[in-house]
Formats: structure tokens, C-alpha cells, sequence
């Protein structure tokens, strides 16, 4: 679409693609340690159905996923495996830190074998605290990720600038319907 | 029940055993000489201790860095630094320690080898034990002892270039001495209780 | 090849056979499979290589060290509170369980015992692990082998036993509830008659596994025969919980050792398998689950009273001594070895855990099985990540 890259699609145009890509996100589990039994509950389980928030954990491989969901310890052996899989999802994609341990390397901060947080390797987009986190609050990472989706620019996204609001008014980032829009510019 | 069978295996071994050690309705410990390592295992195996529980290491020198609730940037030249083992003794920096059990009846022995820090090696027991296999292996990577006769002795759990020993006491953790650990002191109260069970929890 | 089973020394010839009346020009060249460490049928971050000869396997190795957070190093400079707290994260799906032998150990060192109330509700938080661990397993089992419904079953009925566990101590998993001397807290009100009704649930849903999956045609062929581990083989690698009994060893640490749990004022049956092949691991599991909710019935009927702690000092520190204990957790032996010197924190500490050396015998027991064998066999081993590379 040449309107995207040129930055020439009017708003609420945008506000409609952002809607459709916000609410059928289709999720890669990467599930590594403690934080995987609560993604997996979350994900998997009748009570805190994720699937409701239109967000699917059936992709069979990462070229298919939008969405990445990093949960558990990420050592440096496993490190490589990681950038590898997050290089293979095609654009636009996002991800979510989960628990302390991909936060920030969590309680094994001193350890000689894991990474202090995953966002030393790919760029993160939501954090959800916690050891490990209730299922409840990975549905609110997800929730926030999609209020941050809505209100995406996406020919900044397209021109490479990242993830950026449309909203800006005077070179802050503003809200929108109330709702205070979280971006890192 | 615990002392016959001590003394069965003080008999089956013999002159091998350097030092042996039976807390009552607790445990038993031996420690052997490095030579008879492996022929200790072959007549535990003999005498009915034919499950294997776990070979591993220790490493009696108090760490240079301190524990958590000093503060490591200290002065380190009052620190105690010298070697004191624990049961049944010992001569070296190095022990390597062993568990094997006899199945149903849950009697258990520890059993215990100097290493001589000039050699750093021990034979190996994977021939008498196949799970030996990987904990010498584990062993091997953590601390730096080698074990003769085993047949693939490589890295199990850290990538392969690696550099050091980790489970060596003189091995720092970085993250720890780049930001000391404040200690265990809550700054703020928690709500509620003042200075009530906030250190020993 | 003298150690391989019938079925599978049958199958070698036979496809050896195969190739020489077919192939004779033909140089077939093995094919080295890379399976993990992020797959799904992994339980984890596990790593195998594998090496093929057309569909069966000549060789294969697990490569772990994928989730090594090195915890024996971490250990030495934490204090013993902390330590348990860290602790509970090795065996991530049933971790009141691990904390229980770390304490026990660091208990006998300082010589003190927990009350008798304090020592019965361990038990049955310990039981209670067990059950959410292995269920969790009972479900998993099912999408190994291309089975996706009775997961969810699972995942709904592990929530009644993690509402318990949350209601007791305040999280769903990682409870950190022991402490040096006794329990953090006493049981709330109600947990006793809630519990009774969660066992009856958890009767019906091992009912409604066996009915799912065991029974099933397919997964009696795929695991029948599969994996046979010999009692002899199975002692002197050092499997230990379920697989052993699956050997036929009746042997269990809750029966035959003398610890201060509850365990001996209760009454279970041991069970046992003679086959030791995949069919029996899974089967022993599923009769565990139901004898664990058994136990956990009859200790909430004879809780004592009486306080929860015993008197330990704030700030404790921990007489010099070494010390060794260890239990039968849901995936097999896991033991302690606490050595102190008189510190707030402890001096070194081994940790024995049981799928370390249940995964180690899986070089020898790949010898010569197909692909989709790989899976149904590690799937009845049952491990769990944080528990092999600790």
C-alpha cells in the first residue's frame, strides 16, 4: 500500500487497521520455565480463556505469529535461539516479557548463566511483573498491548521508526479517548 | 541396623578407608583413599548399595568475596581464609563426594575423596555405575576435576566455550560485586506491622 | 545392540533387510535431527540430538543446560530463607515439594523438629503438590502422543488444587510457606472441608483420564513395549519415583524411610508394574494420583492441634554439620546435601534431583526406536526442566 509508507492515511483509517490487527493477534508461546504453566493456564485453560480477547495461540511456526510472549528465565545458552526466532517473525511484530525473570533476570539476577532481562536481546514492548505472574495480569499485558496497538502510527512502523503513537500534540504523546497511551519515543 | 552394615563395609574395605563417621538415626560417611575410588564402588556395589544417588564436589575454601550479608567491597584482608573440612576430614581444597544406596532398605552412604590439587583428578565410575555418566560430567565442568577412564568428558550444562570453573569459590559473581547487596534491611516498614517478622521471613 | 528389546532388535533386522533387497546400489547416508529446545512437545527447553537412519534411531542425545540458572553457586551466597524461596523454582510445577527436603535438612542440623501440626500440614501441602504435578503430567501426556482435549481437563482441575494451595499459603505455585521450625502461617478456616471436596474432584478426574486416554487403542499400541528399562539398569543409573516402580522395584521413600512427615501415620498402598515399558510409567502415575488423594483425605482427618512453629531464634543461624535428606517428590527422588559452617546462609548445597538422572539413562534407551518414539518415550519419563538443569 503506498498510502502507508507515504504516511498518507488519514486517521481513521488507520484507527480501523489498528482495530482489525489489535484484535486477532495470533501468539508464539514461548514458554520456558515457571511462567510457561501460567501462559500455558491462561492460554489452555477454560477459566482465563485468552482467546476471548481475540488473541489465538495456534501458530505452528514464528513466520506466522504477530505476537511473541517471552516466559521464563532466558539463559545464555539459549539466548542465540531466541534472537534467531524473534529475526524469523515478519513485521509488525511485538512482544511481551513475562515474568521477572525475562524482566530482569528475576532472582537469579547474579547468576553466571542467565541473561538480565530479554530486552538485552529483542526489543520489548510490554513488561508484566511478577514470579510468576497470574494469569490475570498476562490478559492485562495483553489488554495494554492492544490499547498501544490501537493508537499505533503505522507508517512509522513501516518507514522503521519503531513503534510510535499517532496522537503526538506538540511532541508529546497524548491520549486518546481518556486513555493514557504508554509509548517510548 | 545402621552399625552392622558400617561395619560390614569398614571389613569389605578395609585398609582403603581413611576415616568413618555414623551419626546415630542419621547418617553414615566415609572417606577413602583417591587409589580405591573405584574399587570402593565395586564392593558398595557387592555388599547390596546398588542404587546410585549422585556424585558431585566440594570445595572447602571460604569464598574471597564474602557471603551475602557482609559487604563484599570490605576490606577482604581480615577474612578467614583457611581450609577446614567437614565430616570425616580431609587433606585437600578439594573433596569429591558420592551417595549410593541400598533400595529398600533406604540405608545410604556418603562417601567422600581427597583430590590433590596437583593431580585434580579421580577415576572415574561410570564403568560400575552407568548414571556416574553424567554427574562426573557435571563435575567436571563446575569445579575442574578431571575423571580418568570416562568416556566423554564434555561440557553438560555450559556452552562450550565457557571460560572457568564456577562452583570454585574463586569464582565471582559478577553482578554481585559491580552492585554490592544492600543487605537485609528493610528500608521502608510494610504496611501494617512496624518491625514485626519483615527479617526473619 | 546386545541391550536393545526384542521388538526393537526385530525391527532393526527387518529394516536392515529392507534396505539390502531393495537398495543394494543404493548409499543411504544418515540424517541428524535436531529436536528442540523450543518445541512443543518438549516439556521445555530440552535439546536432542538425534541421528537417523531413515526413520529409526541410531543415536541420540539429550543436550540440557538450555534453563542452567546455576543454582548451587546461587545458594552460597543467600541466606536460608532466601534459599528456600529459591528454591521452590527447580521442580516448578510441584514446588512445595522442594522446599520440604531443603528444610528438613537445615531443620536437623540445628537439631530442632517442627510440632506435630506443622509436620501434618507439610504433609499435605506436600501431597497436594503432588497431585497438581502429576495431573498436570496426565494432561500433557495426552498432547504428546496428538491427543489435545484431555490437556484441558487437566489444566481445569490442577485450578481447584492451586485455588487450595493459594488459599493456604498465598500463591498458586512457588508457595515459599516452610520455614526453619514449622509453617509461616496456620491453615485458614475452611480449607479442610474445601480440600475434601477437591479430592472428590480429583477421583473424578482421574476417572475421566482413564476413560480418555488409557483405555484407547492408539495409545495402548504406541506405548506397549516402548521403552523398556530393565530393573537392573533402572537402579545403577539412579531412576527413582515412578519409572522405578515401573520396573517393578517396590521400593518409596514415604514407606520405607523415617523422616518428620506425616507420612507414617498414614496408610497407601505402593504400586507397582512388572513390564518397565512406556504403558506402565504412565499407569503407575495415574494410580499415585488417586492414592495421593486417599492420604490426603485421611490426614485431614486426624490433624492435631497445637501451634505451627517451633521456638528458633529470629536471625538464625545454622551450627556447623553436614547433612543429607531426601523425599519422594512427584518426579522421583530429590534429596539435599546442606553443608554449614555456622553461617546465616549455608556453605554448599548439592542438589540430588530426580530428573537429572532419569534423563541421563536416554542416550542408552534411544537405541534403535522410531521417530515418534522419541516423543511417547520422554513424555512417560516425565521431567521437568528446572529439575535436570537446576
Amino acid at each position: 500500500m503506498g498510502l502507508v509508507d507515504r504516511g498518507r492515511l488519514p486517521k481513521p483509517l488507520t484507527s480501523l487497521f489498528n482495530m482489525g490487527r489489535s484484535y486477532s493477534l495470533w501468539v508464539y508461546q514461548w514458554g520456558l520455565a515457571c511462567c510457561a504453566i501460567e501462559m500455558g493456564a491462561a492460554f489452555g485453560s477454560p477459566r482465563y480463556d485468552v482467546m476471548r480477547l481475540g488473541v489465538i495461540p495456534l501458530p505452528a511456526s514464528p513466520r506466522q505469529a504477530d505476537l511473541v510472549v517471552i516466559s521464563g528465565t532466558v539463559t545464555d545458552k539459549m539466548a542465540p535461539a531466541i534472537k534467531r526466532l524473534y529475526e524469523q517473525m515478519p513485521e509488525p511484530k511485538y512482544v511481551i516479557s513475562m515474568g521477572s525473570c525475562a524482566n530482569c533476570g528475576g532472582p537469579y539476577w547474579d547468576s553466571y548463566s542467565v541473561t538480565k532481562g530479554v530486552d538485552q536481546i529483542i526489543p520489548v514492548d510490554v513488561y508484566v511483573p511478577g514470579c510468576p505472574p497470574r494469569p490475570e495480569a498476562l490478559l492485562e499485558g495483553i489488554v495494554l498491548l492492544q490499547q498501544r496497538i490501537k493508537n499505533e502510527d503505522m507508517g512509522a512502523r513501516w518507514r522503521g521508526e519503531g513503534t510510535k503513537s499517532m496522537h503526538i500534540v506538540d511532541g508529546e504523546s497524548a491520549e486518546k479517548g481518556g486513555v493514557p497511551v504508554v509509548v517510548n519515543n | 541396623m545402621r552399625e552392622t552394615e558400617l561395619a560390614r563395609i569398614l571389613e569389605a574395605l578395609g585398609a582403603n578407608v581413611v576415616d568413618s563417621l555414623l551419626k546415630p538415626n542419621d547418617d553414615m560417611w566415609i572417606r577413602v583413599t583417591a587409589e580405591s575410588w573405584r574399587a570402593t564402588a565395586e564392593t558398595l556395589k557387592t555388599l547390596g548399595f546398588t542404587y546410585f544417588g549422585y556424585v558431585s564436589a566440594i570445595d572447602w575454601l571460604p569464598s574471597p568475596f564474602g557471603k551475602s550479608e557482609d559487604d563484599a567491597s570490605g576490606p577482604s584482608g581480615d577474612r578467614d581464609s583457611t581450609i577446614k573440612q567437614g565430616y570425616t576430614g580431609g587433606d585437600t581444597r578439594f573433596q569429591v563426594i558420592a551417595r549410593l544406596v541400598q533400595p529398600f532398605t533406604t540405608i545410604g552412604i556418603n562417601i567422600k575423596v581427597d583430590v590433590d590439587d596437583a593431580v585434580m583428578a579421580v577415576d572415574s565410575w561410570s564403568s560400575v555405575f552407568a548414571g556416574a555418566n553424567w554427574h562426573e560430567r557435571e563435575t567436571h565442568e563446575m569445579f575442574g576435576i578431571g575423571f580418568n577412564g570416562h568416556p566423554d568428558l564434555r561440557n553438560m550444562y555450559l556452552p562450550t566455550d565457557f571460560e572457568g570453573h564456577p562452583m570454585r569459590k574463586d569464582f565471582p559473581l559478577l553482578a554481585r560485586i559491580v552492585k554490592p547487596w544492600p543487605g537485609i534491611v528493610d528500608v521502608e516498614p510494610l504496611p501494617g506491622d512496624d518491625e514485626e517478622e519483615g527479617e526473619a521471613s | 545392540m546386545t541391550m536393545l528389546g526384542d521388538r526393537q532388535q526385530l525391527a532393526y533386522i527387518a529394516s536392515q533387510a529392507a534396505d539390502a533387497r531393495v537398495n543394494v546400489e543404493l548409499e543411504t547416508e544418515g540424517m541428524t535431527l535436531n529436536i528442540g529446545p523450543q518445541h512443543p512437545a518438549t516439556h521445555g527447553t530440552l535439546r536432542i540430538i538425534a541421528r537417523l537412519d531413515g526413520e529409526q534411531v541410531v543415536w541420540a542425545e539429550p543436550s540440557a543446560g538450555y534453563m542452567h540458572r546455576g543454582y548451587e553457586k546461587l545458594t552460597e551466597v543467600r541466606t536460608f530463607p532466601q534459599v528456600t524461596a529459591l528454591v521452590n523454582r527447580i521442580d516448578w510445577l510441584g514446588s512445595f515439594a522442594n522446599e520440604v527436603p531443603f528444610i528438613l535438612a537445615a531443620e536437623k542440623l540445628m537439631g530442632v523438629e517442627a510440632p506435630d501440626r506443622a509436620q501434618h500440614i507439610r504433609t499435605i501441602l506436600f501431597e497436594l503438590s503432588r497431585i497438581a504435578n502429576v495431573s498436570l503430567f496426565l494432561g500433557d501426556l495426552g498432547v504428546q502422543l496428538g491427543a489435545i482435549t484431555p490437556v484441558f481437563f487437566a489444566f481445569r482441575d490442577r485450578e481447584y488444587v492451586l485455588n487450595l494451595i493459594e488459599g493456604a499459603t498465598g500463591g498458586r505455585f512457588h508457595p515459599n510457606f516452610d520455614r526453619i521450625g514449622g509453617l509461616k502461617d496456620d491453615l485458614p478456616a475452611g480449607f479442610i472441608d474445601e480440600t475434601r471436596v477437591v479430592m472428590k474432584k480429583l477421583r473424578t478426574f482421574c476417572d475421566q483420564i482413564e476413560d480418555l486416554l488409557f483405555g484407547n487403542e492408539i495409545f495402548q499400541s504406541r506405548t506397549r513395549g516402548i521403552g523398556v528399562i530393565p530393573k537392573d539398569v533402572a537402579l545403577s543409573y539412579g531412576l527413582s519415583g515412578a519409572n522405578l516402580r515401573a520396573s517393578g522395584v517396590d521400593w518409596d521413600l514415604r514407606r520405607d524411610q523415617d523422616i518428620p512427615m506425616a507420612w507414617n501415620k498414614t496408610d497407601f498402598k505402593v504400586i507397582t508394574h512388572p513390564d518397565g515399558d512406556s504403558f506402565a510409567r504412565c499407569w503407575v502415575r495415574l494410580q499415585e494420583v488417586r492414592e495421593s488423594t486417599k492420604i490426603v483425605d485421611q490426614l485431614l482427618d486426624t490433624i492435631p492441634a497445637g501451634p505451627v512453629m517451633a521456638k528458633v531464634p529470629k536471625i538464625i543461624k545454622v551450627p556447623e554439620g553436614e547433612a543429607w535428606v531426601s523425599t519422594e517428590n512427584p518426579l522421583g527422588e530429590m534429596g539435599y546435601y546442606v553443608v554449614s559452617q555456622g553461617d546465616q546462609g549455608p556453605f554448599r548445597v548439592k542438589i540430588r534431583s530426580a530428573s537429572f538422572n532419569n534423563i541421563s539413562i536416554v542416550p542408552w534407551l534411544l537405541k534403535g526406536v522410531y521417530v515418534p518414539d522419541i516423543i511417547t518415550i520422554l513424555a512417560s519419563l516425565y521431567f521437568i526442566l528446572g529439575d535436570i538443569d537446576r
